[in-house]
């Protein structure tokens, strides 16, 4: 598989991790090691502010409707992968500021809006589109919907990319965006 | 933690013919007696919030509704409610300064969040507090009027008919005169009497307060339903759950909108006591932060336990082997005997029988009576064991608890055909069980074992009491050796 992983300065990506396919960072954001985010059914774009926990996986799963060339799969800003969760997509779009806590999972055929909590340990498997604002929680998955988006976790991210440089072998932001027309002619160098 | 995850395998009879496992059994210094929730008292010793842990007295308490003052539970979904800062600037006054001056001026201000479902006091328009405690505000009450009406009314029912009662008691020992009365013969008391003749009665406060209530009315006109609410679709997520409404009885929120933090419930700190000779059996702390007793009378530091190792399959009509172990818990040698439950000398039973039937001649209480051993064949209506040990008595000899024990490695080897291995205060014990020839197959195989057991007490005896202090006991446990097969 062909590997094609862009950086964008100002993410904070550790090397020990498990990057499959064609991947794009946005600036800002928090990858802790032992993430594995695979790129097999078409690229994945993270924006920026995203905090990607420990052992969290995104795959952008290879799938029979999948157009040619594969539409990405766009994952919007301040987004938060809490320990060990799990996204499956083919959608080509995950909105903004939602919260994927630990241990949940959230199937292909599920479309993720914004502000959206998936609680600790919840299972999405059935084709739904979550509504913005949508808080899924408990053993029971309860439904409610929230008044107004989950607070962004931008004190935790300052935090976090001061300190894993202490900590973590980084890999290193690779695309620079004051530059773009050297980028496009240049291919981008493999890790 | 085997008794908190696993099912109870082994299960005591306690006296009053329930059947617990050890951690759930009382054992009575003064009676010498098992005793388990359900026949000894519990009292309410003092109340605290399971947050905060605040101590309240009952008064406070009775006064605050059982409730705490400072902490509450989600409405959503009931689980604690956190405190949550967040920063605010105040809004700019027209005409002020620069940015740099409003930035001394930020504020902290405080909401309510759930960790759990995200629910927030924001979610339903209650303004954020600038102090981190308490300030809440607080939902009236709609029928706070009635139920204040209803309580006066209905204390003043009490207060009523406990003067009656005096007035009746006093009227018992009354010297009679010569003539009956007209209330004599009729069974009126003088306050009816009063109340008939349409005179002032003699108590003006209460009865007054009852005269003046008016009960509400049930009217048939309801309020019609809107037009189109069977068409309209309808929101879920918009709409309280039954658990949700019911968790605030005064309001019973309809919409998700209206749903209002829940102040918290408090605990209790309970002390339980014998019903037989009024001992504490158990008493806690008073600090509602720590977890300790002061007096701590538990079956699991004073009975014999019996832990099932393994055990053949139990066939119908033949023998099999169990491996058991004893473990002597007091501080004291304990001499154990296995025997089955008909070996119990009925000397003991007899007299508490007896006791008991003089109890239930004397028409006490009911329940008393149904604590007695009496209600011993109850456990065997229940469960009826159809498997028994088979033999003579094992008689073995259980040293005492020591702490130091398990540094010492010489263990003494004593093994015979019935004690398979020493350790401590533990041993393991080999049983020959039969099994009843009519148990029916894939029935529960259930052994009842009947422990004799010394126990020497350590409670200083009272002045005039004879000064016996070695016992001998009796226990029955039933273990459950999986089905007939």
């Amino acid at each position: 598989m062909a590997h094609n992983i862009k950086i964008l300065p100002g993410a904070t990506v550790c090397e020990d991790c498990t990057l499959e396919g064609d991947i794009t960072i946005g600036g800002g954001t928090v990858i802790h090691p032992r993430v594995s985010i695979i790129a097999e059914g078409g690229p994945i774009i993270i924006a920026e502010y995203c905090i990607i926990e420990e052992y969290s996986t995104i795959i952008h799963k290879k799938s029979d409707k999948q157009e040619n060339p594969p539409k990405p799969l766009f994952i919007g800003a301040h987004n938060v992968f809490e320990v060990a969760c799990k996204l499956e997509s083919i959608y080509g779009h995950v909105g903004e500021s939602n919260v994927f806590e630990c241990r949940s999972f959230v199937g292909e055929e599920v479309k993720v809006g914004s502000g959206c909590v998936i609680g600790a340990a919840c299972t999405l498997t059935a084709p739904q589109i979550l509504a913005d604002n949508t808080v899924i929680w408990g053993s029971e998955h309860h439904v409610r919907e929230a008044l107004e988006k989950q607070p962004s976790q931008l004190l935790q991210l300052d935090f976090l990319s001061k300190v894993m440089p202490n900590y973590h072998r980084l890999r290193k932001p690779n695309v620079h965006k004051r530059q773009p027309s050297r980028q496009s002619q240049e291919p981008s160098p493999k890790p | 933690m085997a008794y908190l995850t696993q099912p109870d395998y082994v299960r005591y009879i306690c006296t009053c013919g329930q059947l617990k496992p050890i951690t759930s059994l009382y054992f009575c210094r003064h009676c010498l007696k098992i005793r388990c929730g359900f026949c000894i008292c519990h009292e309410v010793d003092s109340h605290y919030c399971p947050n905060c842990l605040e101590n309240m007295p009952s008064s406070e308490a009775r006064l605050k509704k059982n409730r705490c003052s400072s902490c509450f539970d989600c409405p959503s979904c009931y689980h604690t409610l956190s405190t949550r800062a967040s920063l605010v600037q105040p809004r700019q006054q027209e005409g002020a300064g620069d940015g740099k001056v409003e930035n001394k001026h930020q504020k902290k201000m405080y909401y309510l969040a759930c960790f759990n479902c995200r629910w927030t006091s924001r979610d339903v328009g209650i303004p954020d507090q600038p102090v981190a405690s308490g300030g809440w505000p607080e939902r009236p009450n709609p029928f706070a009027t009635q139920i204040n009406q209803l309580l006066e009314y209905y204390k003043a029912i009490a207060l009523q008919e406990k003067q009656e009662k005096i007035e009746k008691e006093r009227k018992k020992f009354a010297i009679r005169g010569k003539y009956l009365t007209l209330t004599d013969k009729t069974g009126l008391t003088g306050a009816m009497a009063r109340n008939i003749a349409g005179l002032p009665s003699s108590d003006s406060g209460s009865s007054s307060i009852i005269a003046k209530f008016v009960p509400s009315q049930a009217s048939a006109e309801v309020e019609e339903l809107p037009e189109d609410y069977f068409t309209k679709e309808v929101n879920l997520n918009q709409i309280t759950s039954m658990p949700q409404r019911l968790l605030s009885p005064e309001w019973q929120p309809t919409d998700v909108s209206r749903l209002h933090p829940i102040a918290k419930l408090l605990s209790v700190k309970r002390s339980q006591r014998c019903r037989e000779c009024d001992h504490n059996l158990t008493k806690p702390e008073y600090n509602p932060g720590s977890i300790k007793f002061k007096i701590e009378l538990l079956a699991f530091y004073h009975i014999p336990e019996v832990k099932i190792i393994s055990y053949e399959p139990m066939k119908a009509g033949e023998n099999s082997t169990v491996l058991l172990k004893l473990s002597n818990p007091t501080a004291h040698e304990m001499t154990l005997c296995l025997m089955n439950p008909e070996d119990i000398p009925q000397v003991d039973n007899e007299e508490e029988q007896l006791e008991n039937s003089l109890e239930k001649s004397l028409t006490l209480d009911k329940e008393s009576a149904a604590c007695k051993p009496a209600a011993a064949p109850a456990w065997r209506r229940a469960a009826a064991p159809c498997v028994r040990a088979v033999g003579p008595p094992v008689r073995v000899s259980v040293p005492q608890r020591d702490d130091a024990a398990e540094y010492d490695d010489d263990a003494t080897h004593d093994a015979n055909d019935v004690i398979v291995w020493r350790k401590a205060n533990k041993l393991g014990v080999r049983l020959q069980v039969a099994t009843e020839a009519a148990a029916s197959r894939g029935g529960a195989a259930l052994l009842a074992l009947a422990l004799q057991y010394s126990y020497r007490n350590t409670v200083p005896p009272a002045a005039n009491a004879p000064n016996q202090r070695n016992h001998i006991l009796y226990t029955t446990a039933l273990l459950s050796l999986g089905n007939v097969a």
